[in-house]
């Protein structure tokens, strides 16, 4: 029986996914280009016609999203072993991380450009950027996800920490680290085409810059199409490398939050100093290493800069108003899009399992579609949609979505021991398997996958402002990039990266108490 | 609950099983008798698990047929008239001891009854425990708990597989002698998994011994100690006599014709 579920998850997608293009072809047809949809058929006969330029372009990206992913990876590497090496360190280094995770692209990729000037170093730098934090997540909690008789083993034979490091951790850690490369593989892709967006000579973000500004509805769609096979290949080739390794698929590698902290006034006070410590620790970073590589006052601004454009300078409310405005803008519509993206894939994902048979056709599905550089699509969504507040909820409903839906289904089936049996050993119905088990056994897996979307959904909504809308903290970080307002653009880039980081720090809050009740042995160790 | 049913017994007919080309138990035959406690033991791999499984409606054997009274599994466990504790206590870690134990009634779709809850609670020797969840409790209590979720549905059949095995000795003496009397009250018909032949001996009213893969009954071992049971009983020349045939048996054919240091 089991034999055949697993055959019917390899059969089923292939039959789903031939039903989906033949209901596109159709529906393009019916539509007959009203709503800017291409059918499968013009999309195969663009990339016919320029099948050179395509090649050329997707070389281009794929090999800067390479070096991306590998520099990305080795910095996660290199984070991870010095926050192994320096315990007190960690917080601090996954504070850091977090922030820079945190920036938004829209305003890093002109920095870059600037800092770079041509070439590929600016889609590189982003698609190392897009990946890392959740690399060194990952390679983190596969660092402790041995059992702690295993350390206790290699403790009884007079071994220290090394000697742990090298045969236990290490080797606990692969299937983590293969997760991680996972996903990483089509972040770096979709990183790669945001750095392109910001005036790259050649590759298919630029690409799809033309094609949407050209209104070539087939073109946008065939990059697109393109972008998202280039994707998929990756994150299966990855699959792959995990199935021959015979490493354990790690469903919700991201789940594990960092120790608990105390619920006292102590606590809280460590809190706010560990708050405080980390600010000055990324002003003095910031000032510091713009002085140390002598970067120009003119677009590198530093702190007392910033701190200038929004308080001290005679202007500067003029320019809180614009920044408040902007980010009002911006913010009424991606918290909508995040929740939606966030309910809909958790609601799906519950609904999903009531049909046992789907969940064999939906995960592979979605998991490709996860991987699916959807934001490279954001032009022509908001063609589709409209540019009002439905286009941008939309994208960035469609970011968060993904990830979420695969997080659930992946989060429905940890059940603790046998739970399963015990069930089925009362007849419960497969709804009330799904309100007392699977439901609350998703629920760490659904907050993971809500703390990670939190950068996402800003990266979602202000590209779509960028690329399409005209508004936002998107449009109002391209404008002052192009008019060398580097005082506005690095506010915004503070706001927004601070607002992430919060976000996600918050989610992460409800997360513990969460785990703390549904699942307490992660919180352990 | 059929108020009227006694316990039933249980009748394998040349039910066997195979897990795609592994046989993991040959063709059984052999009829469990309404109210007793029968004890399976065997080397590990031997398949008496799975004739628990197939009894509990968990697994559908590969050819022949199981009987509970005149029911099949499905049907038994469509009215909630069997409970099964696995070695792991499969406890949901949101819910408090409370709430676990209500989760049995809930699924079978009956009311639960406050009270009664609290009262199996305090037979099981948690009193005190009610609003705990499962991560505050040792691992004997969180076997205790999972005991007292099989009691709350007053099953006719009850299976129980090594719920004993991952506790200690002590507790696990202890949990021999009490919990055996909540279910022999009722005459409930009892299902043991064990690897301990002095716990299928000091438990069961006869025992099932089983050669290595795939299984098949190569002793039916009465237990005529008196009832109920005591651990002071451990100490009688009886019961080490039946120690000693049972472990016989499992010498003698539980590890098939090869010889231990092959397996």
């Amino acid at each position: 029986m089991i034999a055949a579920a697993r055959a019917g998850a390899h059969r089923l997608p292939g039959a789903g996914l031939l039903l989906a293009l033949l209901i596109w072809e159709g529906g393009a047809s019916l539509l007959g280009g009203r709503f800017l949809v291409a059918a499968p058929s013009e999309i195969v006969l663009w990339l016919l016609a320029n099948a050179w330029l395509v090649a050329r372009a997707s070389g281009t990206t794929f090999s800067a999203a390479a070096l991306g992913f590998v520099a990305g990876n080795l910095v996660a590497a290199a984070l991870a072993a010095l926050a192994f090496l320096i315990p007190r360190g960690e917080r601090m280094i996954g504070a850091l991380a977090l922030l820079v995770f945190c920036l938004p692209f829209v305003a890093t990729g002109p920095i870059l450009r600037v800092l770079y000037g041509p070439g590929p170093g600016p889609q590189i730098t982003l698609a190392a950027l897009a990946v890392y934090y959740t690399s060194y997540l990952a390679l983190m909690t596969g660092l402790r996800a041995a059992p702690a008789s295993w350390f206790d083993l290699v403790r009884s034979y007079g071994r220290g920490r090394a000697q742990a490091l090298l045969h236990v951790r290490l080797r606990a850690a692969v299937p983590y680290a293969v997760a991680a490369l996972q996903i990483a593989a089509p972040a770096a892709f979709l990183g790669a085409m945001v750095g392109e967006f910001t005036g790259a000579e050649r590759g298919l973000g630029v690409l799809t810059i033309r094609t949407t500004r050209a209104l070539d509805i087939p073109g946008t769609w065939a990059i697109a199409t393109v972008a998202a096979t280039v994707c998929i290949i990756a994150y299966a080739l990855f699959g792959a490398i995990a199935r021959r390794l015979a490493v354990a698929p790690v469903a919700t590698i991201l789940v594990a939050a960092p120790p608990a902290t105390a619920h006292n006034w102590g606590g809280a006070l460590r809190f706010c100093l560990r708050v405080v410590l980390t600010v000055v620790v990324v002003l003095v970073l910031w000032q510091g290493l713009m002085d140390a590589f002598a970067l120009n006052t003119f677009f590198a601004k530093r702190p007392a800069d910033v701190w200038a454009h929004l308080f001290a300078a005679p202007q500067a409310a003029t320019n809180r108003v614009t920044m408040a405005f902007a980010y009002w803008q911006t913010m009424v519509l991606a918290v909508p899009g995040y929740l939606a993206g966030i309910v809909l894939g958790a609601g799906l994902a519950a609904a999903v399992v009531l049909r046992p048979g789907l969940t064999a056709t939906a995960l592979p599905l979605a998991v490709a579609l996860r991987s699916v550089p959807i934001i490279t699509t954001a032009p022509l969504l908001v063609l589709l949609l409209g540019r009002g507040a439905v286009g941008t909820i939309t994208i960035t409903a469609v970011m968060t979505f993904f990830p979420t839906f695969v997080a659930c289904l992946n989060g429905l089936r940890q059940m603790p021991g046998q739970v399963q049996d015990v069930f089925a050993s009362y007849a419960a119905t497969p709804r009330q398997r799904l309100i007392h088990a699977q439901i609350p056994a998703m629920l760490p897996a659904l907050f993971a996958a809500a703390r990670m979307a939190v950068p996402t959904a800003l990266l979602a909504a202000t590209t779509t402002e960028w690329l399409a809308t005209g508004i936002g903290m998107g449009t109002l970080m391209a404008l002052s990039a192009s008019t060398s307002g580097y005082g506005t653009l690095w506010s915004a880039v503070v706001i927004l990266s601070v607002t992430a980081s919060l976000a996600y720090v918050g989610v992460e809050a409800v997360e513990r108490r969460v785990l703390r009740r549904y699942a307490p042995e992660q919180l352990t160790g | 609950m059929v108020p009227d049913a006694g316990p039933p017994p249980i009748t394998i007919a040349g039910a066997s099983k195979a897990f795609g080309a592994v046989p993991a138990l040959a063709p059984c035959d052999v009829v469990l008798a309404a109210g007793q406690t029968t004890a399976l033991v065997g080397p590990s791999g031997c398949g008496k698990t799975t004739l628990l499984r197939l009894i509990a409606g968990l697994e559908v054997p590969t050819a022949g047929t199981i009987r509970i009274g005149t029911q099949t599994p499905a049907e038994v466990v469509r009215d909630a008239g069997l409970a099964i504790a696995f070695q792991d206590p499969s406890l949901l870690p949101w819910r408090t001891v409370r709430g676990n134990i209500a989760l049995a009634l809930t699924l079978a779709r009956r009311p639960a009854d406050p009270a009664a809850i609290d009262r199996l609670i305090a037979l099981v020797g948690l009193a005190g425990f009610e609003d705990h969840r499962p991560a505050e409790l040792s691992g004997g209590m969180r076997q205790r708990v999972a005991i007292a979720r099989c009691l709350a549905t007053e099953p006719r059949l009850l299976l129980l597989d090594e719920p004993f095995g991952a506790v200690d000795e002590l507790t696990r003496l202890r949990l021999n002698e009490d919990l055996p009397r909540l279910w022999e009250a009722r005459g409930t018909t009892t299902v043991l998994v064990t690897h301990s032949v002095a716990e299928a001996v000091l438990l069961a009213d006869r025992v099932l011994v089983f050669s290595a893969r795939p299984g098949r009954i190569v002793a039916d071992i009465a237990i005529p100690l008196p009832r109920p049971r005591h651990r002071d009983q451990t100490r009688t020349p009886a019961f080490h006599a039946l120690v000693d045939q049972v472990t016989g048996a499992l010498w003698t054919h539980g590890t098939g014709d090869r010889p231990l240091a092959a397996e």
